[in-house]
């Protein structure tokens, strides 16, 4: 069975068996603990304490704990990748077997987020060497042990970047002289424009 | 198989007769705590002040002990084999079985310690793909060349994570998940499916 939340996919075995925990707990319990759930998507931090307390009165162990947020977290993520509505959803997740209050819940939470967690997810997308920080500063060289009157301005640019494997920053510092850095301008005010006609 | 235990080996377990059973008992619990969580010399000077004997002595009978059950449960010797290898210390056999005991009580969990000390390579733990269209450059405007990058992490030793950036055009990337796919039917074969069913 073909699943859009799933990216037009078999749903996972273990999303299965898991849905069928989290028809344990209450609905209005789900609805809170979706929320904790999101928060921990949107990098909020996730307050463990607060899940044993919903989890409590299902009697859940600390493994169902685990599970039934590790499913929340992949349903509500899963469908914000692949950008589904709410409807579809709703009705995917009952033809799963998750009852229909939950699922109404869950809904609801998913459609308020949606565009937070898309957001979100976008920001976090693979990105090789962010640019950091970018620090200039003109020079006029007066004069060199090669030439007694230089007089020439140059730029000194400093950029800090994350390193492409390590992730780490990495500080590049580069001089430019005033022609290349005349040259340098041009071009990337070219791709500025030719990036801007796309936005 | 027997295990073969050395002369000098024999003399860091001469003082275990010489103490009571239960010490023995204690000195094993202690031995097998020492290969869960590794050594705390504290326990040596606690031992040794209760029952008065030089802190080397007593360091040498747990590390003994340590190094008889690894030893065991690293050959996976039958309990009359073990017996047999211990009936050559020359100790009482009430002593004999309370080391059998220690033995067969603990050979499991030492087993499963003794598994981690295995080398490993470094294993897959993430991997981050993204999908571009390159549609100019500063030598050459008006393209369109799709590629996927990837960022493959890999867990080592230790738990650093080592990231490696790879970039292929997808025709790459559909051979590369066609050989994937080869490598994964391979298991399916009868050859395979014989040997694991010989295995189990």
């Amino acid at each position: 069975m073909r699943f859009r939340f799933c990216g037009d996919l078999d749903c996972p075995d273990w999303v299965l068996a898991e849905i069928s925990t989290l028809a344990k707990i209450s609905s209005v319990k789900m609805k809170l603990l979706c929320a904790q759930v999101l928060k921990d998507l949107l990098a909020e931090g996730i307050d463990y304490d607060k899940v044993a307390k919903l989890t409590a009165d299902a009697k859940f162990e600390s493994g169902d704990m685990k599970a039934s947020v590790a499913v929340l977290s992949f349903i509500l993520s899963s469908a914000a990748k692949h950008n589904v509505d709410s409807e579809s959803l709703s009705s995917e997740l009952q033809q799963l077997g998750l009852p229909k209050e939950h699922t109404t819940g869950l809904c609801k939470s998913y459609e308020d987020k949606h565009t937070a967690l898309q957001s979100k997810l976008r920001e976090t997308s693979l990105r090789l060497g962010r640019l950091e920080a970018v620090s200039w500063r003109v020079d006029y060289t007066l004069s060199s042990s090669e030439l007694r009157k230089v007089n020439e301005p140059t730029v000194q640019l400093k950029l800090q970047a994350q390193g492409a494997e390590s992730g780490s920053t990495e500080t590049t510092v580069v001089s430019i002289s005033a022609d290349k850095f005349r040259v340098l301008l041009t071009e990337l005010k070219q791709a500025q424009a030719m990036m801007n006609v796309l936005q | 198989m027997l295990l073969v235990l050395s002369d000098e080996y024999r003399e860091h377990l001469v003082f275990l007769p010489k103490v009571e059973p239960a010490v023995v008992v204690e000195f094993g619990r202690i031995a097998v705590e020492f290969l869960k969580r590794g050594i705390n010399p504290k326990i040596y000077e606690g031992a040794a002040r209760k029952l008065n004997f030089p802190m080397e002595t007593v360091q040498h009978g747990v590390e003994g002990l340590m190094f008889l059950l690894t030893e065991s449960s690293k050959l996976m010797i039958s309990e009359l084999d073990f017996q047999d290898s211990v009936l050559v210390l020359g100790f009482s056999k009430e002593l004999n079985q309370v080391l059998l005991q220690l033995y067969v009580d603990n050979r499991k969990e030492i087993r499963s310690i003794l598994t981690q000390l295995a080398p490993c390579l470094p294993s897959y733990h993430n991997l981050e793909w993204r999908l571009d269209v390159q549609l100019a450059r500063r030598s050459l405007r008006q393209q369109v060349v799709p590629m996927v990058t990837m960022r493959l992490l890999l867990a080592t030793d230790g738990g650093n994570n080592t990231s490696r950036v790879l970039q292929t055009d997808p025709s790459t990337l559909l051979h590369l998940i066609a050989t994937l796919e080869t490598a994964l039917a391979a298991m399916k074969t009868n050859h395979a499916r014989r040997i694991l069913r010989n295995i189990k």
